[in-house]
């Protein structure tokens, strides 16, 4: 007996090796997509890099594809002898094809540098926060709110004020909101690659069914609630789409001439009469159903809710433009910039920038690389690509797609702004995804839900 | 004249003081590799620049790993001088270490090296980049403070959302496994077939099957239609719900239709979310059949004489099952429970997958709020913060795990 209950034991605990390896396996294998957790109801649905594109179709020919064309571009730096430089960002095969392809213009530029170009399309920012501590960080990588925030305080991002200058490129040659994320103590420690904002987007059948005139430019939030209620009266289909998100609704506070947090980034402004007051009219909006959620529709983001008619409008970016051509082509919709508000018209922004390693052996040619990058040369061949924004103001004419054209003129205007608050960003904004919740589940009113947040994002800027 | 060497106490005494400096320099050795440094690429050079380190920033945990290394190192001297002198057991002492050498090394530094470099980390403010800076315990203070200012309540909320976790989900998943195993190891046709249907959720990747279940759990999905169908028939209304996105708690939805309101700040008398019930009702599903393999295996120990004997007594089915059956599984009814309340304890991929802690953080648990926190999810990395909720975790786990063997334990060997 006593052997038998040894074997079993031995047989349980071999079983339970076998399970919990199978089960850290799979622990590491997670990839978590964006756009089904968002059906769940989770309020953060700006996608991981909101700047660009979900994915090109494979069939459609981008102009970065017929070709490099012989640029006479020069080399912004001057490089050192025979440097080898290692350059990561995320991105699916598209962005990867668009980089492969500006790495190839910029060793044209700049002959004698080899750069290894190591994408990382997965967990970027965790895998970039261990090469970092371990030491094996490439010379050049893309560089978030995140990277920022867990880099440049320890100084392992290279200012590259210096370099800038060399080159001839100043910060004024970038729009200048970009730049809000990667400035510290007035130094530059990223150069922005591109950029997105919102837009309303709209289904012209929507309004045509509900007997009213499509969005205007000039339009304000007011005039959105009155169509969105007159479509979501219709009964067909709901009026305007918006889930609890931060990112939706800081558009609305910007233009009714609120912020979440102070310029100083010290406190938190989310309790003033102006975020309340948008904040009122998103609840109004969601309480007489002219507002829905994309679960409520069934579809597990807003864009996709346009896709499939479930919805008349949406704020939404750059990315509908191939996620639409890609999923619906046979949908028919178009957008116009952002509508404004009491104060203003003012639009949020996404950014991402190209950064440099500290630790670099070659920084004259990592530099050199990243200002290639952003340059306007470069950027203007990826405008053409119809994949992101150029950073330069000189080139918001360079977008083709009259949609894309639209919604980026939100982001151009002067108050529009990047929803940057220093190190606890991330904290501060998911913060207020959570009291647009609460008020969205009747769980309190705007008064209370609000001044709850402002007392938590009082906190989380505080840090811990 | 070997035997007399063997015998000498000097070569005792010799290979006591060898054993003391390998030890000592072994675990000196794992302490320096785990020592808690920044990190960086400064830092991480050469080996020249991380001594330079830690050096500079580690030199008391070094210290204190020294004195527990000369303490460890004197024990395991006179173990050897004991042992010395037999020169068989000496024999088997020395090809047993050198056997595990291997093994020991990569476990002491990987495992026990990392447990004190985790532990050391806990009493200090640390994001990688910087060298840890000594707060106390002050980290500890942090994670508990929830209970005072509901502005910090993520810790005390994810507690709270485990040990509901566990509550509902470690009896559910173990009453099931027990049922399916006995079920399935009635004589009966297709058995394997059964089976193997039936373990098939376990072997699924968690993560497809947590994709899965979100399609399912979707406002339009198939669980609220066939709610609505079914209820349809008698003619009573469903209002779809958003499963993984509905934070109303269990008590909440008693207490309304009764006109009482729990207000948000009371958020503790909630009860667990409809979302939360959804990840257990999931987790049920997947976990129920690896625990019922282990009941299988154990239900094919139990001698068949003894339902014999039983049933020629007269005993009916159910108490054959719950006189014999049950008392005879014990042992795995503990093994099975005390795993599955770690397990509840841990939970972190379906809530990383499926809902991220929301909504309104009823789905919060301490490792995705860990997890969070030392990779610097929503802010700066917090290293120190996220290792004191780590430890306390598991301080948490240990005493229930303890408390659970003892209360099960109690009668086990009666038969």
């Amino acid at each position: 007996m006593k052997k038998r209950w040894f074997i079993l034991m031995c047989a349980v605990v071999i079983i339970a090796m076998i399970m919990s390896a199978c089960a850290t396996g799979n622990a590491t294998n997670t990839t978590a997509p964006i756009e089904p957790t968002s059906a769940a109801g989770e309020p953060t649905s700006v996608p991981e890099e909101p700047t660009t594109a979900p994915s090109v179709d494979e069939t459609q020919p981008a102009a970065a594809e017929t070709g490099i064309p012989v640029t006479s571009g020069e080399c912004p730096v001057a490089v050192e002898e025979g440097a080898t430089i290692t350059f990561s960002g995320w991105g699916d095969d598209t962005e990867q094809k668009i980089y492969r392809d500006s790495i190839d213009r910029f060793q044209t530029a700049c002959p004698g540098v080899t750069v290894d170009y190591v994408p990382i399309p997965d967990k970027f920012q965790d895998k970039m926060k261990a090469q970092m501590a371990g030491g094996t960080a490439p010379d050049v990588f893309y560089v978030d709110d995140q990277l920022m925030t867990a880099f440049s305080p320890s100084g392992q991002l290279l200012a590259l004020d210096d370099y800038m200058s060399e080159a001839g490129v100043s910060r004024e040659d970038y729009i200048p909101q970009l730049l809000t994320i990667f400035t510290q103590d007035d130094k530059t420690y990223g150069l922005p690659k591109d950029w997105g904002t919102l837009g309303l987007i709209y289904l012209p059948e929507a309004f045509e069914a509900a007997g009213i005139p499509e969005p205007t430019a000039d339009w304000t939030w007011e005039d959105m609630r009155e169509a969105a209620k007159t479509i979501a009266d219709g009964g067909q289909m709901g009026g305007f789409c918006m889930n609890a998100d931060w990112a939706r609704f800081a558009p609305i506070v910007f233009s009714n001439g609120g912020t979440f947090v102070s310029d100083d980034n010290q406190t938190a402004t989310l309790n003033t009469p102006e975020v309340k007051q948008s904040a009122q009219l998103v609840a109004d909006m969601f309480t007489e159903k002219s507002l829905v959620r994309a679960s409520d529709v069934g579809a597990s983001w807003c864009g996709e809710a346009i896709g499939k008619k479930l919805v008349g409008m949406t704020t939404e970016g750059g990315w509908m433009v191939n996620f639409m051509k890609q999923n619906y082509s046979d949908v028919d919709w178009k957008a116009v910039q952002i509508p404004s508000g009491s104060v203003s018209r003012a639009d949020i922004i996404f950014t991402n920038a190209i950064g440099v390693n500290a630790a670099t052996k070659f920084p004259q040619a990592s530099a050199a690389l990243a200002i290639y990058l952003t340059g306007e040369e470069n950027q203007g061949e990826i405008v053409n690509t119809g994949f992101a924004y150029s950073t330069h103001p000189t080139q918001a004419d360079l977008i083709q797609d009259p949609n894309d054209k639209a919604i980026s003129e939100g982001g151009l205007l002067e108050d529009s702004r990047v929803a940057y608050w220093g190190p606890n960003t991330g904290k501060v904004n998911d913060l207020v995804s959570k009291a647009i919740e609460r008020v969205f589940l009747g769980d309190q009113d705007v008064d209370q839900s609000f001044e709850q947040l402002q007392e938590e994002a009082q906190a989380a800027l505080a840090g811990q | 004249m070997q035997k007399q060497e063997v015998r000498s106490p000097q070569s005792a005494n010799l290979a006591a003081f060898w054993t003391f400096l390998i030890v000592v320099a072994v675990l000196l050795i794992v302490a320096i590799l785990n020592a808690p440094t920044k990190g960086g690429p400064q830092v991480m050079e050469s080996l020249s620049t991380y001594l330079n380190e830690v050096r500079k920033s580690a030199l008391p945990f070094i210290l204190v790993i020294g004195i527990g290394a000369v303490i460890i190192g004197i024990l395991a001297g006179r173990v050897v001088r004991r042992e010395w002198v037999d020169r068989k057991r000496r024999g088997d002492l020395l090809i047993g270490f050198l056997f595990l050498l291997p093994y020991l090394f990569v476990t002491l530094t990987f495992v026990l090296g990392v447990l004190l470099f985790a532990l050391y980390i806990s009493f200090t403010q640390y994001d990688i980049f910087t060298s840890p800076k000594w707060v106390g315990l002050q980290n500890y203070a942090l994670a508990f403070r929830g209970l005072t200012d509901p502005v910090r309540k993520d810790f005390i909320q994810g507690l709270y959302n485990v040990f509901w976790y566990a509550l509902i989900v470690v009896p559910v998943q173990t009453a099931l496994a027990i049922a399916l195993a006995v079920l399935l190891n009635a004589p009966m046709r297709f058995k394997q077939l059964f089976r193997t249907i039936f373990y098939a959720p376990s072997v699924t990747s968690s993560v497809v099957i947590t994709l899965i279940f979100i399609w399912f759990y979707l406002k339009t999905g198939y669980l609220n239609f066939g709610i609505a169908k079914v209820l349809g028939v008698f003619g009573i209304p469903w209002e779809n719900i958003n499963w993984l996105g509905d934070p109303r708690g269990l008590f909440q939805l008693i207490a309304e239709p009764m006109g009482l309101r729990i207000p948000s700040e009371q958020w503790y008398l909630r009860g667990p979310s409809i979302a939360w019930m959804a990840i257990m009702f999931q987790n049920i599903f997947t976990t129920a059949p690896t625990f019922m393999i282990m009941f299988l295996a154990a239900l094919q120990d139990v001698n068949p004489a003894l339902y014999e004997a039983a049933s020629i007594d007269g005993a009916s089915g159910w108490q054959q099952f719950s006189k014999i059956t049950l008392p005879l599984l014990r042992p795995i009814i503990l093994l099975v429970t005390v795993l599955g309340t770690i397990g509840s304890l841990q939970v972190f991929d379906q809530v990383y997958l499926a809902t991220q802690g929301g909504p309104l953080g009823t789905s919060q648990t301490p490792v995705y709020l860990i997890f969070s926190e030392a990779l610097g999810k929503l802010g700066p990395i917090h290293m120190g913060y996220a290792a004191a909720m780590a430890f306390i975790l598991a301080a948490i786990i240990f005493i229930i795990t303890y408390f659970q063997r003892r209360l099960l334990e109690r009668g086990t060997q009666s038969y």
